[in-house]
């Protein structure tokens, strides 16, 4: 292996989200300042799915989050970026070649990564996770110098540990996917890519004609947590009760924090397009995501233990029955918006 | 009741995990959205912790189990990596069914010298402590 050391000039930002940082330090490489609420936004970050008859860490599987990727692609599709995507390498040393190859034109590369072996993550994290993204900006020797959005600082790797994280195996195993910007605009479309996004989203959240994705999913996911303490016990409800919790706030994000960023971006594109509906549906996203941090208290309160839980279960679900109804307040009016 | 109090008490005084500070965004209808960096609040890391007391409950009944002789050691490193069989069937590409024969105390014993190492550099552990585990 060649010693050859490089590093490009890439400025490492913290974010919310993993993906809708990484993408929105890509564009930030190329000069447009694109934030993450926009590339959020833009790039249907905003998801739910409930799927009781899939079990992941134990418990039924919840995700408030897109399949990996969709944000990078989507922004980048929906904005003219001309962006390339890899899905799968077969070779794993073919995999690090291309990032190398990558490294030495100078393009900052994202990548998706499962977190369990990734020796800078926090340790209370580390579960076999293959969702999170990160960008490499440079190599020196057997190192490479990794911007993660959810670490403080920027990181480095070494060339077995990338490789181990970069095929990680389980759900949604990342088989070393790549992506990466090639050539952007001068000027970007930032309107008609908001549109389109806004209108992904609602359809996502409230039009799917399945049950258990967006605002229905979240509906039936209530009526099965008043359940759960009769049907599976009070020990095993407080875990699953205690996933929804994780999933919902884990790595500062999950359910309320992506109602956060939603609503940051409807402000954003708000002021950007002097639209007042679209300012009042973020201020009403900000009450939803208020409401989400709430429940998170109350169920972290409950998962300690308390005398009735078939009493709390039922407030919870109808919390999250209350939840899904301003949600839908708030699809039901981006959809009606002309912009 | 007294001890539940102390743990709370624990919780909200000394935070648990003081790793790394993430990025929050908040709402307030005054100030609008706001983003600050900050550790983890009490309430999210006691969800953090009771995922990881579970899964040493985990860890101590299948410890139990092959003590008993209805488990291989296999069983104990896999749970300890926090793995299920489908992850490590795909780890150490095999089929489901071999790694759970490999999981009975019978399949264990009749491994192969190679799958051994094999296994052992799955869970980053010496061959000689699958052979001999120390629990």
């Amino acid at each position: 292996m060649e010693s050859k050391s490089i590093l490009i000039d890439y400025t490492h930002r913290q974010a919310g989200h993993c993906e809708s940082g990484a993408t929105s330090n890509l564009f930030n490489f190329y000069g447009h300042k694109l934030s993450e609420p926009m590339a959020f936004g833009i790039g249907n970050g905003l998801y739910f799915s409930y799927i009781p008859f899939l079990k992941v860490q134990f418990a039924p599987m919840i995700s408030f989050r897109n399949l990996p990727n969709t944000v990078f692609h989507r922004s980048a599709k929906n904005l003219g970026v001309d962006a390339t995507v890899i899905k799968k390498f077969k070779d794993p040393n073919a995999a690090m070649l291309a990032l190398d190859r990558n490294l030495e034109k100078g393009i900052p590369t994202g990548m998706q990564v499962g977190v369990f072996n990734l020796t800078f993550f926090p340790p209370e994290y580390r579960m076999h996770y293959n969702m999170h993204n990160l960008v490499c900006f440079g190599k020196e020797g057997n190192l490479y110098h990794i911007s993660d959005t959810v670490m403080e600082h920027r990181h480095v790797l070494t060339y077995e540990d990338l490789m181990r994280v970069r095929y990680a195996k389980g759900p949604f195993a990342p088989n070393g996917k790549m992506y990466w910007i090639n050539t952007i605009p001068k000027e970007l479309d930032i309107k008609s890519a908001v549109i389109t996004g806004i209108k992904k989203t609602v359809y996502e959240m409230i039009k799917v004609p399945f049950p258990l994705i967006g605002v229905k999913g979240l509906r039936w996911m209530a009526r099965d947590l008043k359940k759960w303490p009769r049907k599976h016990g009070d020990a095993k409800a407080a875990f699953y009760l205690g996933q929804i919790l994780r999933m919902n706030e884990d790595f500062g994000t999950g359910g309320a924090g992506f109602r956060y960023i939603y609503g940051a971006f409807l402000k954003e594109s708000g002021e950007l397009f002097n639209n007042p509906e679209l300012l009042e549906a973020s201020d009403m996203m900000g009450k939803t995501a208020n409401k989400w941090r709430e429940f998170t208290y109350i169920g972290a309160r409950n998962c300690r233990g308390r005398s009735k839980p078939e009493e709390d279960y039922g407030m919870l679900g109808n919390m999250l029955n209350e939840i899904a109804t301003m949600e839908e307040n708030v699809y039901k009016k981006l959809d009606k918006i002309k912009l | 009741m007294s001890e539940e109090n102390a743990n709370i008490e624990q919780a909200e005084n000394g935070l648990l995990y003081k790793y790394n500070r993430e990025m929050f965004y908040h709402f307030d209808r005054e100030k609008g959205y706001t983003r600050e960096i900050d550790y983890q609040i009490s309430e999210n890391q006691t969800i953090i912790k009771q995922s990881w007391d579970a899964a040493e409950q985990r860890l101590e009944g299948v410890r139990q189990r092959i003590i008993a002789g209805r488990l291989s050691p296999i069983a104990y490193y896999m749970e300890k990596a926090l793995m299920e069989v489908p992850i490590l069937a795909a780890y150490m590409e095999m089929s489901k069914w071999r790694i759970r024969w490999h999981l009975t105390p019978k399949g264990f014993k009749n491994l192969k010298p190679e799958i051994l190492e094999k296994y052992a550099s799955v869970f980053g552990i010496p061959v000689e402590e699958m052979k001999h585990p120390n629990f």
